[in-house]
This record gives structure tokens, sequence and C-alpha cells, in this order.
């Protein structure tokens, strides 16, 4: 039997094209419904070709050969002899997914970078206002103003101000010049310039003010300080203004979700842009036999590359030929993928916006200064030593949000460049989601 | 029209659409606090959004640490910030 972990637009693409070819496949994703973060809906998908998502949903929904499992958290994997036991909670109650073969498509979600006043009540991810408000409807705040880096931070403005919201700005860090390095990719993807006048449309309509090289590096409830930044991040003094606001949504980009695949022990690569992504192979068969990966936890690259390597990982497990236009059309979009790097990258000059005071970890509480005297007055040589020491990464996030941010802050500290052994330990972690003792106790209800 | 759906949150009544999020429903009816922190007691609401941040934890209906990003309200249920 084969499985697909995750229900957005690769474990989608995947599951479809199985079950178009006669196989059997059973879909698990924790959500209630299916689409995954890129098409979260309430009763139906919006947004620029939303269309797409249809036939998908239609197929999950009422394909005979789908068995779909919805809100199941899983939260360990296991491989045992020949198969692989995927743990998981559904209605508090603990169960077992057995499978021979396992497409892996968790997605990713955002990466925070802190500021002061990152933890004040006001201050989110794009992703989450987009969640609060795709999903259940409720737009997050009244004046918003939306910070960070790439392409993503524009239909969550436009959603936004579609639903009522006053967009006070959207502050890009990165200059669009940057993507003049990048033409071929650009020419090799011509469908993007019409989902770029789609958003300037609407941006018009809305009279959405982007401004770029600049960021919000502090909030206090009620205001958010936006300053002139250097594409590495750090402030060059060229001036701060205050802007009046209730909620400020600060990304920069995301991180591919791994644990599931870390714990079966799938083999890990750390990506251009210093994101650890799971290596495999053109049929996106990962290091371990029976185990494919699609999506973005190969590595970001947007849901029409997802569709396509979901696609390519569904064919594959079924031994089928892919076809030579879908491996044509996954090179196109990852040269748009590696454009997308080179036009939003995220240097460490966010240090630069840091009090002594400023948490790292949330979860824990760990300040900046908490983790510098770690490493110049305990000297802690890396992150996990740090974390030993602070606690930072320990919390009931597991270091899902702080991890690479005090690895590059210990890096920057001590002027010593990160290896990619350590961004892949900290992108690994024992469980994927924890699950009370008395879960545990209770036994696994088989499946 | 959506359903409405009733719930209890520290020990006061509120309303949400059925199919809401425990940090939606609340965050929708006005209130800007699901906890406070461990060591220096401050704020702390909804942040990622999708799960991961473990931000928004709160006790619903005596089972600890839940994610009120994730998990949909239920009539009656009975929520307390989580200490």
């Amino acid at each position: 039997m084969i499985a697909v972990i995750g229900a957005g637009p690769a474990g989608l693409a995947a599951a479809r094209v199985i079950a178009l070819s006669g196989v059997a496949v059973t879909v698990i994703d924790a959500a209630s419904k299916p689409g995954g973060q890129y098409w979260r809906h309430r009763d139906s998908v919006t947004g620029y070709k939303a269309g797409r998502s249809r036939k998908y949903f239609d197929s999950i929904q009422n394909h005979p050969l789908i068995t779909y499992i919805n809100g199941a958290q899983i939260w360990s994997a296991i491989r045992k002899d020949n198969s692989f036991h995927l743990n998981y909670i559904q209605d508090g109650v603990e169960r077992t997914l057995h499978c021979s073969q396992l497409i892996i498509a968790t997605g990713a979600y955002d990466r925070a970078l802190p500021f002061p006043g990152w933890d004040t009540p006001g201050s989110m991810t794009p992703g989450a206002a987009q969640a609060l408000l795709k999903g259940h409807g409720v737009v997050a705040g009244t004046r918003i103003v939306i910070s960070g880096t790439g392409p993503f931070l524009l239909p969550v403005a436009v959603g936004l101000a579609e639903a009522g919201a006053e967009i006070e700005g959207v502050y890009e860090a990165q200059s669009p010049l940057r993507w003049l390095q990048s033409p071929l990719a650009l020419l090799l993807n011509p469908e993007k310039f019409f989902e770029l006048v789609y958003y300037a449309k609407k941006i018009k309509k809305y009279g959405i003010a982007i401004h770029f090289g600049r960021a919000i590096t502090q909030f206090t409830a009620g205001t958010a300080q936006v300053s002139k930044i250097r594409s590495d991040l750090t402030m060059n003094n060229l001036g701060t203004r205050a802007v009046n606001c209730d909620v400020v949504a600060s990304g920069w980009g995301f991180v591919p979700d791994l644990s599931l695949g870390g714990i079966l022990g799938c083999s890990q690569a750390v990506d251009g842009d210093g994101t650890v992504v799971f290596h495999v192979d053109r049929n996106q068969k990962s290091s371990i036999e029976n185990i494919w990966v699609a999506g973005e936890a190969t590595g970001i690259g947007g849901s029409d590359l997802a569709l396509v390597e979901g696609e390519i990982a569904g064919l594959s497990a079924i031994s089928r030929r892919i076809p030579l236009a879908l491996r044509v059309n996954k090179m196109r979009k990852q040269l748009f993928a590696r454009a997308l790097q080179r036009s939003y990258p995220v240097g460490n000059g966010w240090q630069d916006w840091l009090e002594d005071d400023t948490l790292i970890c949330r979860c824990e509480e760990v300040s900046c200064s908490h983790i510098l005297d770690s490493v110049n007055e305990l000297k802690a040589e890396d992150s996990r030593t740090s974390k030993l020491f602070t606690r930072a990464g320990m919390g009931l996030c597991q270091g899902r949000v702080c991890s690479r941010n005090v690895c590059e802050l210990i890096s920057e500290a001590k002027q010593v460049p990160v290896v990619d052994s350590e961004r892949i330990a900290y992108s690994n972690r024992p469980i994927a989601a924890p699950i009370s003792l008395g879960s545990l106790a209770d036994g696994i209800a088989e499946q | 029209m959506k359903k409405n759906v009733s719930f209890s949150f520290n020990g006061s009544e509120y309303t949400g659409e059925e199919g809401q999020s425990v940090a939606a429903a609340l965050l929708a009816s006005g209130l800007t606090q699901l906890r406070s922190t461990r060591f220096n007691e401050k704020p702390r609401t909804i942040f990622c959004g999708i799960g991961i941040c473990f931000d928004c934890v709160v006790t619903i209906n005596g089972v600890a640490n839940q994610r009120a990003c994730i998990v949909t309200i239920s009539e009656g249920a009975q929520i307390v910030s989580s200490q």
C-alpha cells in the first residue's frame, strides 16, 4: 500500500496520479480539509488560479482508490522490515497506518526573524494572517503592516485588503532589481508574468503601498518601527519611521518541515540559501528505499513546482514512465526557484535589530544576551552547547522557530561559518509532535 | 450563514462560527491574549497560525498544551489559559 503524507499541492498531485493509474493510495493529513497551506480554505479556495485546486479536491474526496485520513497528527514513524508504521493521533486516539511505500509531502512554514517586540501580541507571521483569513474567516487586525521578503507577501497583503483590512504598507527588504540577475528563469517561466500582473492590478485597486529596502525592526503595541536596510538586512541608519498599526506580519521565506523523513533516516542536504532539504534523485526518490519526497521539503519552490514534483513522485512510486514534458517543467520551475533564492536572500543583518533583552527562543524565553553570554562567558562552541546552557530550542516547538536563528547568531558572534552538519542537526527532532504520556499508555488502535 | 458555537474561555462565554479554530474565534471576539508566559508572565497569542510554534497553547476540557490555532471550537468546550 502507498501512503502520501500531506494533502497540499504536492501530496494531492501524487495521490491523484496514482489513483488515475488504477492503484490504491492513502493520503494522511493533519488538517481537517485538503489543500495544505497554499489551498487553505473555508468553503472554497480563493486567490490566483484557485480553480486549479478543484480537480485535486474532487479526486481526494471522491476517487474510489483514494483513502483520505484527515485531522491526523503523525507523531512518529518507524521502518520495520519492509514496511513503514506511521503513528498518529486522531480525535485524541492513537492509531497506526501501515504502508510499504511512502511519499512525504509535508510542506513548509514561515521563517520568522526576531526583532524587539516580535513576541508582543499583534506580531505574527504572514502565514498566520493568511491562515486566519483563508481558514477561519477572521481578519487579523484593522491596520496591518507587512514586512519581510519574497513574493508571498503580495497575496497576503491583497487577501487582507480584500477582506477589509487597511494595509499600512508592504515593506519588502530586497530590491526588485535583483530579478535582473535571473533573465533565463524569467524567460522560461512566462506564466509568472501573468501572476505578477494579477497581483499588480489588485495592489493598485486597493491602493497598497509597497516599499523596498525596508523592514519592521521594532514593534510595540500600536506602533511598528520601519527602518531602511541594506540587502544583507543591516540597518543603514538612513532613517526609521513609526507606522501606526495593530498587527505586524513579518516573514522571511520558508522552512521545510523535515521531521518525519528525518526520523526515517532520509538523507538531507543544505540548499544554497542555508535551508535544509531532503536529498532526492530526479524521480523524487529519497536515500531510503521506498520513500519519495515532493514539494517544499526538497527545496522551497512554490506550488507550481510542488505539483510537478508530486506527480513525478507518484508516477515513480508505481513504476510508471515519467513523461519528458513533466521533467522539462520541473527543470523550468527549479530554475525559477533558484531565481527566488537570488532575489530574496536573508542575510545575517537582522542581528543588527536586536536588543539585549530581545527574545530569540520564544518558548523558553531565552534572550539575545543569554545566548551571547553562553558563547562569551560559558564558552559554548556551537548552537547545541548553547542550547544546553540556555534551553534555547528546548521548548514545545522543539526549536522549529528559533534554531536556525540561534545557530546564525552564534556563528556571527564567533565569526565562524555554520557547518552543514549543524544545520542538519537542528532541522531534525526525535518526535514529530508532542504526545501525552496518557495517549501513549492507552495503546494503539489498529487501522 | 455558519452555525454559531458557544464555549467558555477563562470562565467567560464566547461564541464563534462552526469550523473556526479556538484562536480565530477568540481573536474575532476581540481577545488579544491567550496565555501568559511561564517566566516573564508576558502575554502571548497566535503567532505562526498553523501549529508550528506552540505559542497559542491552552487547556481544552482538561487537556493541556492544545494548540488554539488548530483545534476547532466545539459546543460547550471549557478552555483555560495554559500556565
